[in-house]
């Protein structure tokens, strides 16, 4: 029995899978409890592929599609950079690049009441957590952690905000550090956040060292770790 | 019967294909398709909040809009959105996304040919570069049946006009699957039998129409291995730098 159900679903596991492809069979694994990730759905007694993108599988029991696109999918306890498009009595309309907008409750912040409600302009840059993201309603987004303190979120002043893929900004805060973040870190300083929407927000002291960082994380993405590395000491030379 | 094309090609083979996907900029998605000289250029952007007037706000909405190289948008422009339109929301997942829309814009680089077919297969790709949900890919072909009585598949503009009849056809892709061969099947057939839309034109008889749709099916099977090829490349390229 546990021969049996190793070799079928490590056959598509690590390997590039096209909407359609079935990569489960369920009537062969009852009493099992598997988790789905993005990209896979539930067809009667078969879990196969939305998306194309890579299968992936953590253990004991999750598997998901691992791919990078423009727009992102809301997912709850993700951190992600926002856009404020409207005010509303109760909610802010934040941008996140999803299939709707979402809303930010007035009274999410840290010591947040009806008297002190913060006034921000439309266009204002956030850097939110995503609370709720259920199917068919709007995500709602939160600036405090889970435990109420304001712990970095909020309003980003100054700096540079610009748009990448969602597969760059996993690698982007993935652990160990990013080559390119780690090469730009040793020779300037500088501060940045990352959303896993899609968006990466860089804040420097010089508008030079803004530009660098940016043109370098945004070439980064399909170059390997050694590229990396040499595209960043290119960039660099220039500068000094 | 041998048959004397103007390329030198066979009666059932097919044009070089070219693909390539990520490619505008600004587009949620993208993906350019050749077929020999004929080449089109599909972008999707979406999905975005809010569905269009008559349509079902449970489901996702898809709008297709289709641009032609040359000349005023017209009849057949509309035409090709629709029929496009209706491919496309057969293979999307809709219920995934209720209540948003999904646009497709259809750019005509070049016209020689198989025109439809080859803006159906971009729009697939550009849909799956841009993450939207589906059910399967569709691969979409071109038959004509000529004076003679003889059928030939991907036939260029020249051959097209020559024709008695064609008929576009649009099949899902050919599927990897962990089951064991057969059991995925609807009524006792695997899903690759099935056919998404069939377009045709002029006069063919009953047998010349079933035998198209076994050439097409044939030939099909080929281009689910190209679009298969292709993304896997895509995503090799893209996973060197992890």
């Amino acid at each position: 029995m546990e021969n049996k159900q190793s070799s079928s679903p490590a056959s598509f596991i690590d390997s590039t899978i096209v909407p359609g492809d079935v990569v489960l069979d369920l009537s062969s694994m009852t009493n099992q409890t598997i988790k789905l990730g993005g990209g896979l759905r539930q067809d009667c007694d078969v879990i196969s592929a939305m998306k194309a993108g890579t299968l992936r599988f953590s253990k004991p029991n999750k598997y998901w599609i691992e791919s990078s696109q423009k727009r992102y999918v809301p997912c709850v306890e993700d951190t992600v950079l926002g856009i404020v498009v409207d005010s509303k009595a109760d909610n802010f309309l934040i941008d996140i690049k999803g299939p709707t907008l979402a809303f930010l409750p007035v009274l999410a912040f840290e010591g947040g009441t009806r008297r002190n409600i913060p006034k921000f302009e439309l266009g204002t840059l956030l850097y939110l957590r995503v609370v709720k993201a259920n199917f068919g309603m709007n995500p709602e987004l939160s600036c405090t952690d889970a435990s109420g303190k304001a712990a970095e979120f909020g309003p980003l002043k100054d700096g540079y905000m610009f748009e990448t893929s969602t597969g760059l900004s996993r690698k982007l805060l993935s652990s160990p550090t990013c080559p390119v973040l780690e090469a730009l870190g040793k020779k300037l300083s500088f501060e940045i956040a990352v959303g896993l929407n899609g968006r990466v927000w860089v804040n420097a002291a010089s508008p030079d060292t803004v530009v660098v960082v940016a043109n370098a994380i945004m070439n980064s993405e399909s170059l390997s770790t050694a590229q990396q590395i040499i595209m960043v000491e290119h960039l660099l030379k220039n500068i000094q | 019967m041998e048959v004397d094309r103007e390329d030198g090609r066979s009666q059932n083979q097919l044009r070089p294909l070219a693909c390539s996907s990520n490619i505008l900029h600004r587009a949620h998605g993208s993906a350019s398709w050749s077929q020999g000289d004929t080449k089109v250029l599909a972008a999707v952007y979406g999905p975005k909040a809010g569905t269009k007037k008559n349509e079902n706000p449970e489901k996702a909405c898809i709008e297709v809009i289709w641009k032609p190289k040359t000349g005023q948008i017209g009849k057949l422009e509309k035409e090709y959105e629709m029929i496009l339109k209706r491919t496309l929301q057969s293979i999307c997942i809709l219920t995934v996304n209720p209540n948003t829309t999904t646009s497709v814009i259809i750019q005509v680089v070049n016209d020689d040919g198989a025109l439809l077919p080859s803006a159906i297969n971009a729009a697939c790709m550009a849909l799956v570069d841009a993450g939207i949900p589906m059910r399967h890919l569709a691969v979409s072909i071109c038959c004509c049946v000529a004076r003679s009585g003889l059928v030939i598949l991907d036939p260029t503009k020249l051959e097209e006009q020559n024709m008695k009849a064609f008929a576009y056809l649009v099949f899902p892709n050919s599927v990897h699957s962990v089951l064991p061969e057969g059991s995925l099947s609807v009524q006792g057939e695997p899903i690759e039998n099935g056919i998404i839309t069939s377009v045709t034109h002029g006069v063919m008889s009953v047998d010349d129409y079933f035998y198209c749709l076994e050439q097409g099916r044939a030939a099909s099977t080929k281009l689910s291995d190209f679009l298969r090829r292709n993304l896997q490349q895509q995503s090799t390229d893209s996973s060197k730098a992890g």
